[in-house]
């Protein structure tokens, strides 16, 4: 069975939003989209699944097992899914319902439920065992690992059996041991015989999965090939930039710095450090320091507790065992912290220019120092005419920086500022940051499960939950 | 580095674990209804003391008729009930009484208060239940239609049903339902406890200004879900819409409706006071207000603490509910 796009075209009040003339998807071929965030390649996959918003138009043809659809036509495809169309989706935590258990949600995908409720039961506990999750059929969507849920989620697309599956960023908010776990999930389903189509802007997860990589940008795919080619030699410049903004391939100014001296004043320090959460021993008997203009990165997976170290180091959280002062210089103000999701860290209903004016106020700041840190950070100043969610996620975020550094801080705490952004504009946003940083000589303490990055930034690095298993899908048999 | 993770995701929580939710909510309530009970018995208490005139006197009139009223019978009523007593030494006798849950005997009618507080408990409830089931479903189903499309006109013509519905107050509504099914159409009796349909009327009162805020809510909530990724992923599993009602929609929805019932439980009560004294229906609200005409001290007391606990027991019941429909943890703190 093959998968066949012809002259796909989605359009929104006359702009072009996916402009894809061929697609052919083949079995045991995986093929990967990759590309930033509004290239298109999302759409692309949804308009196939026909799970396109209404307000969107889209037009072509899809063979799919035999038959010719007309793509325009969303409610075509409703038949296929779960069957023939499946869709691993974005966020798997968000795609479980929270009130059911994971088991029932696995079994009602099985064809002919729930009148063979019986047999989706026992289908279902069988598929789970297989990927490691037995014990969690009886258990609730919230106590699982985000690469549990991703696990889960898969568990629950395939128990269908539906030979195409469109995979949706499927890695976004894993971290490293979750995103090999996911690779090979994904690639088993091509070595059974399945058509693989993933979109993600995860250029190591692309390379894991092999097969076929399509580069997307501005509604085109600009470049398409053998993955091994494409990601290691890339002809078009698009893809040279995409590749160079991994951050194992990073050459920035701000990169080279000596450690500061021994004898530079420590601004924080926390000795004996333990800290358990629901009787889960996060660390114990830690202690860490951060000097003036010191850079520290606080890596290491999903749980391991390293937001709350940071949010202890803050005095944000208190430690179960343990103290933390700080040096007299962090004074009102000369702390930040940089959020996670910065769409959280703006109130929604003002704007962001509102949000500043108050700021330059409470602290009576110069309003030039803002007009200076906007174009410095390559920020329009129009956007402080628009709400927070009317700008994009690296815009946002840049914005923070700029509240935070506003301040003049003496230490920074950036709490995975870039992990819901894709590689472009994680390396814009961080460039920005260290930029920053790097002139105000602040100290920087930085919580990333992403290795590269935290190796790319820091100069001391601080790994917790070192001895967690990384791969315990690995432990059982297929 | 001294950092251990022990993972014990997969293993359920045991019994213990599990049930310590539930003991909180009820120890939680328990507390609840007991200083619900000092608070609302005190402040009957101090109400009934600052009202004009004397309470001998009315209290006479209640059991021997206006006529037969005179400064010797209203003697005689003072000294049989403790009257003439400082008013502390008659509020500590009345607590505890409660203690031994002796609710005392009717001033007017010599009765037991807590019999007479049986039969109109049993009223109320049945009227209540009837306007909740009533409320519930029309409610429930005219906020889930409106929900299929946000803003279509089924959407915009619930909404105007909603506004119309809560801004008539429940005695004009019941009024205006009195005059039209009993009056005019004559199909309904106005009053009355026990004959044929009776209950329709009150019931329906009721239930009006419940169901527009049931609708209100349901469709905000159901509208919310529809637009889920839970609720899309179920769809691209390949269940059919009415599974993915069944087994995703009800269920989320019925957690915030359950939650929101608690939170109207008090608008409930309210209105069971006003719509009985209405229909004439012999149920709590009723008994309150007849008590209170007559200065009948233990029986207002007790048909107030019977309304008090009545908002902490249907608090109580939505707590229960909303655990076994929910299983996340409330204020449960994330970590990293």
């Amino acid at each position: 069975m093959n998968l066949h796009v012809k002259d796909l075209t989605v359009t929104h009040r006359g702009r072009t939003l996916v402009d894809v003339p061929e697609l052919e998807l083949q079995p045991r071929r995986p093929v990967t989209i990759v590309g930033e965030s509004g290239s298109g390649k999302s759409l692309l996959a949804h308009t196939i699944m026909g799970t396109l918003p209404p307000e969107l138009t889209a037009r072509g043809s899809l063979l799919i097992d035999g038959q010719v659809l007309d793509i325009a036509d969303m409610a075509n495809r409703r038949r296929l899914w779960g069957r023939t169309l499946a869709l691993l989706p974005q966020e798997p935590v968000l795609a479980l319902d929270p009130t059911m258990r994971v088991g029932g949600q696995v079994a009602e995908g099985f064809p002919g439920f729930p009148a063979r409720r019986r047999e989706a039961r026992s289908a279902a506990g069988t598929l789970l065992k297989a990927l490691g999750l037995g014990a969690s059929a009886q258990a609730y969507p919230h106590t699982l690992s985000g690469g549990m849920a991703q696990r889960a989620a898969f568990a629950a697309a395939t128990i269908g059996q539906a030979s195409v599956l469109i995979a949706d960023e499927p890695s976004k908010g894993l971290d490293v041991g979750a995103r090999d776990e996911l690779a090979a999930l994904l690639g088993r389903h091509v070595e059974v015989g399945g058509i693989l189509l993933t979109i993600t802007h995860d250029l190591e997860l692309a390379r894991q999965l092999g097969g076929e990589v399509l580069v997307m940008r501005d509604a085109t795919v600009v470049e398409h090939g053998p993955a091994g080619q494409v990601l290691a030699e890339p002809s078009h410049s698009y893809t040279q930039r995409l590749i160079a903004a991994e951050p194992s391939h990073w050459t920035y100014p701000w990169m080279d710095r000596t450690a500061p001296a021994a004898e530079a004043p420590r601004l924080v320090s926390g000795r004996g450090l333990a800290k358990s959460f629901g009787g889960r021993t996060l660390f114990s008997d830690l202690s860490v320091a951060v000097r003036a203009g010191e850079r520290l990165a606080i890596s290491g997976p999903s749980g391991c507790g390293k937001t709350t170290l940071g949010n202890i180091l803050l005095r944000l959280t208190a430690p179960d065992v343990g103290q933390v002062s700080h040096a007299a210089e962090l004074g009102v103000g000369r702390l930040q912290k940089l959020y996670q999701d910065p769409a959280l860290a703006f109130p929604p209903r003002a704007t962001l220019g509102d949000g500043f004016r108050d700021l330059l106020r409470r602290h009576r700041l110069d309003p030039a120092r803002l007009d200076e840190l906007l174009p410095a950070l390559r920020l329009q100043p129009e956007l402080l005419g628009r709400l927070p969610g009317q700008v994009s996620g690296g815009e946002l975020q840049r914005l923070a920086v700029i509240r935070a550094m506003l301040l003049e801080p003496a230490l920074l705490f950036a709490d995975e500022p870039t992990s819901r952004l894709d590689l472009i504009t994680q390396e814009e946003t961080i460039c920005a940051l260290m930029e920053q940083v790097d002139r105000q000589d602040c100290a920087l303490v930085l919580v990333t499960h992403d290795e590269s990055l935290a190796h790319a930034v820091a100069g001391r690095r601080l790994q917790l939950g070192q001895d967690t298993s990384t791969s315990r899908l690995a432990k059982t048999p297929a | 580095m001294g950092t251990e993770v022990s993972a014990q995701l997969d293993a359920a929580p045991p019994v213990k674990a599990r049930l310590a939710p539930l003991a909180a909510v009820l120890r939680r309530r328990a507390l609840q209804a007991v200083g619900v009970v000092l608070l609302v018995s005190t402040a009957c208490f101090a109400i009934v003391q600052s009202l004009p005139g004397d309470i001998a006197f009315r209290i006479a009139a209640g059991r021997y008729g206006y006529d037969a009223v005179t400064a010797s019978s209203a003697a005689a009523v003072r000294a049989d009930l403790g009257l003439d007593q400082p008013a502390w030494q008659q509020l500590f006798g009345w607590w505890a009484d409660v203690a031994r849950l002796d609710l005392g005997k009717s001033l007017v009618t010599n009765a037991d208060v807590g019999d007479e507080l049986g039969l109109s408990l049993a009223a109320s409830l049945q009227l209540a239940a009837a306007a909740l089931l009533l409320a519930c479903a029309f409610g429930t189903a005219a906020g889930a239609f409106a929900a299929r499309h946000p803003g279509g006109l089924v959407d915009r013509a619930t909404d105007a049903g909603v506004t119309l519905a809560r801004a008539f107050p429940p005695f004009l509504l019941g009024l205006a339902l009195i005059l039209v099914f009993s009056v005019h159409l004559g199909v309904l009796p106005a009053a009355g406890h026990g004959d044929g349909g009776s209950i329709i009327l009150p019931a329906l009162t009721l239930a009006i200004g419940l169901a527009a805020l049931f609708a209100r809510v349901s469709r905000d909530t159901i509208a919310g879900i529809l637009a889920s990724d839970y609720v899309g992923f179920a769809r691209t599993k390949g269940l059919s819409a009415r599974l993915v009602y069944l087994r995703h929609v009800l269920r989320n929805a019925g957690v915030t409706l359950i939650a929101y019932l608690g939170v109207q439980a008090l608008i409930l009560i309210e209105g069971v006071v006003v719509i009985e004294s209405l229909f004439g229906w012999p149920g709590l609200g009723h008994a309150l207000v007849h008590a209170v005409f007559w200065r009948d001290l233990p029986m207002i007391q007790a048909s107030a603490l019977a309304l008090a606990l009545l908002v902490v027991a249907i608090n109580t019941a939505a707590d229960l509910a909303g655990l076994a429909a929910d299983p996340r943890p409330r204020n449960r703190k994330a970590f990293q």
